[in-house]
């Protein structure tokens, strides 16, 4: 028994239907145990590779220095996090990462979609665009430390043009893809072009925008880690670079741990954003 | 998109004979192409035809014979290559006032609820207070029987609630003339019958004109006092049926049965000319 039930059928019994109790916690049991099954795989798959890798790096040194070994790179997580290394760098590039996210994304998605308001803007600028995008931002690193500085500035510059292409794309593409009936049928209610672009295009593109800001989560803490790689006094990419420099492989990966870490917090705020801001999607 | 809704009198046009009712619709040989590769290929011939007050007229015609121009050119989509369309005796830019538009698809927005989708329209026009907007709106959806589903997002909804959402929708800022395109060809038969009840005897009710473009003949035969039977593309009208069947259609189930009613469908079947393979 679900809730699609005929209206004509809801009218006889008047109110919305209730769904028994029992069908609904077992279906919900069985949701939780699908879901415990994938984690636990996970959670095995990751636990065979450390052991795996802990076993061939044990008893051969020259392995050690070169692969590191789980418990060393533990170790290193310990000590940055005992004497604070581990949280200022943190901080210093998940507030970098964070700030390119939000300049290049919020910039990126209201081009976006003002490109639906035209055709002959966005006819016009479509080249310029795959042009841009086209640019691997790596190379405009050094300009952009000659530019900018050394400091949190550059970074955030460096983030912000990771991000702000994909982003401006993907809102575009949202904006483009609203059912051309749908619009005819707001014309027919009479409404005006930007109500059409307020009640309709905005909400409807914002599937694609979510995938966006999903996509560049990642693309904002490449940015800023290469432009802590270029020039950068602190910072993951900072750590990186230093430990890597040092031949201190180990730290390396104790460094990556805590980057794949906060791109993974940062992931996940933004699936609870989407999920508040689209209740409608959770049914 | 500046004229939107913006009746405009055109000329001569509204010199409408004194005391005598205006129709609702009038259409007066209009025609209508496409360019394909630098070429027009004609959709609508010619067509006129004329929607009176209160009536339900339904427009059949083989697949592909340009039904949805026709109505997308009736409501101001497109704009027709010649001919006139007159809306209560003026011609008219853009789109028409206090016309209902319904497809087979319910284009209901799945960000909002049914309420504030049946709102849609009222919200556009700005034309009640939210309040009283929410009243009139909640008040259709339970006349189309969705009491206690008012805050239901679409996705839970069935296909044929769904389209009764969009029927309040439609019917909720009580516009003069509804134009229908197949608004229940995607529904099963049961909920289809419960829904083309609704829809008539609302149209009624209010004293409302209905134009229904359906591939359906029997639907076309039970709703309608008329029913009109399309050519071919290029689309002209081929034939005409005035619908006897009397206007108070309670009984749709035993109406279907009746020897008259086969007969209507008879003949219009046999007017579409389908070649069976």
């Amino acid at each position: 028994m679900t809730a699609e039930v005929d209206a004509g059928m809801a009218r006889s019994t008047g109110a919305s239907t209730p769904i028994p109790d029992t069908a609904a916690r077992r279906r919900r049991w069985k949701r939780l145990r699908a879901t415990a099954l994938v984690l636990a795989t996970q959670v095995a798959i990751l636990i065979a590779f450390l052991v795996f890798w802990g076993h061939m790096t044990s008893r051969n040194s020259a392995a050690a220095f070169m692969f590191g070994s789980p418990s060393a790179i533990g170790g290193f997580l310990l000590q940055m996090a005992r004497d604070g290394s581990l949280w200022r760098d943190l901080y210093v590039t998940g507030s970098e990462t964070l700030l390119g996210f939000f300049v290049g994304n919020l910039v990126g998605t209201v081009i976006g979609l003002s490109l639906w308001y035209s055709r002959f803007v966005s006819r016009v600028v479509e080249p310029f665009v795959i042009a841009i995008g086209s640019i691997p931002i790596i190379a405009l690193a050094p300009i952009i430390i000659i530019w900018f500085g050394t400091g949190l500035i550059s970074k955030v510059a460096m983030s912000t043009l990771s991000v702000v292409i994909v982003a401006l794309v993907t809102s575009y593409k949202g904006a483009l893809g609203v059912d051309p009936d749908q619009i005819n049928l707001m014309r027919t209610l009479g409404a005006s072009k930007f109500q059409v672009f307020r009640k309709l295009v905005v909400p409807a593109s914002l599937t694609d925008i979510f995938a966006g800001l999903k996509l560049t989560v990642g693309f904002a803490l490449i940015g800023a880690i290469v432009g802590e790689f270029m020039s950068s006094s602190e910072g993951l990419g900072h750590a990186i670079f230093k430990a890597g420099s040092l031949y201190i492989i180990p730290k390396v990966f104790a460094a990556l741990v805590a980057t794949i870490a906060l791109a993974l917090i940062l992931t996940f705020i933004v699936g609870k954003i989407e999920r508040l801001l689209m209740p409608w999607r959770r049914l | 998109m500046t004229d939107v809704g913006n009746a405009k009198t055109a000329g001569a046009a509204s010199a409408v004979a004194g005391g005598a009712v205006v129709p609702p619709l009038v259409v007066e040989h209009v025609s209508k192409g496409y360019e394909v590769n630098g070429e027009i290929v004609p959709v609508i011939g010619d067509l006129s035809l004329t929607l009176r007050e209160g009536e339900i007229v339904s427009i059949v015609g083989p697949s592909g014979c340009g039904k949805t121009t026709l109505l997308n050119t009736l409501c101001g989509l497109l704009s027709p290559d010649s001919g006139r369309i007159r809306w209560h005796g003026r011609e008219v830019t853009g789109q028409p006032q206090n016309v209902g538009y319904m497809l087979q698809k319910d284009l209901l927005l799945p960000w909002r609820t049914a309420l504030d989708n049946a709102m849609l329209g009222l919200e556009i026009r700005g034309v009640a207070a939210a309040a009283e907007a929410e009243d009139r709106s909640r008040a259709m959806l339970d006349q189309l029987g969705l009491h206690g589903f008012a805050d239901h997002y679409p996705s839970t909804l069935s296909g044929g609630m769904r389209q009764r959402v969009a029927l309040a929708r439609t019917l909720v800022h009580e516009p003069d003339v509804l134009l229908l395109d197949e608004p229940f060809a995607a529904l099963d038969f049961q909920s289809k019958l419960l829904i083309e009840n609704d829809t008539a005897s609302l149209v009624r009710q209010g004293r409302r004109s209905l134009l229904l473009i359906t591939h359906d003949i029997e639907e076309a035969v039970s709703l309608a006092d008329r029913v009109i039977v399309l050519s071919k593309r290029p689309t002209r009208i081929k034939a005409v049926y005035d619908i006897a069947l009397g206007a108070e259609r309670t009984d749709m189930i035993g109406l279907r049965q009746s020897p008259e009613f086969s007969h209507y469908v008879r003949r219009i079947w046999a007017d579409l000319d389908v070649v069976l393979q």
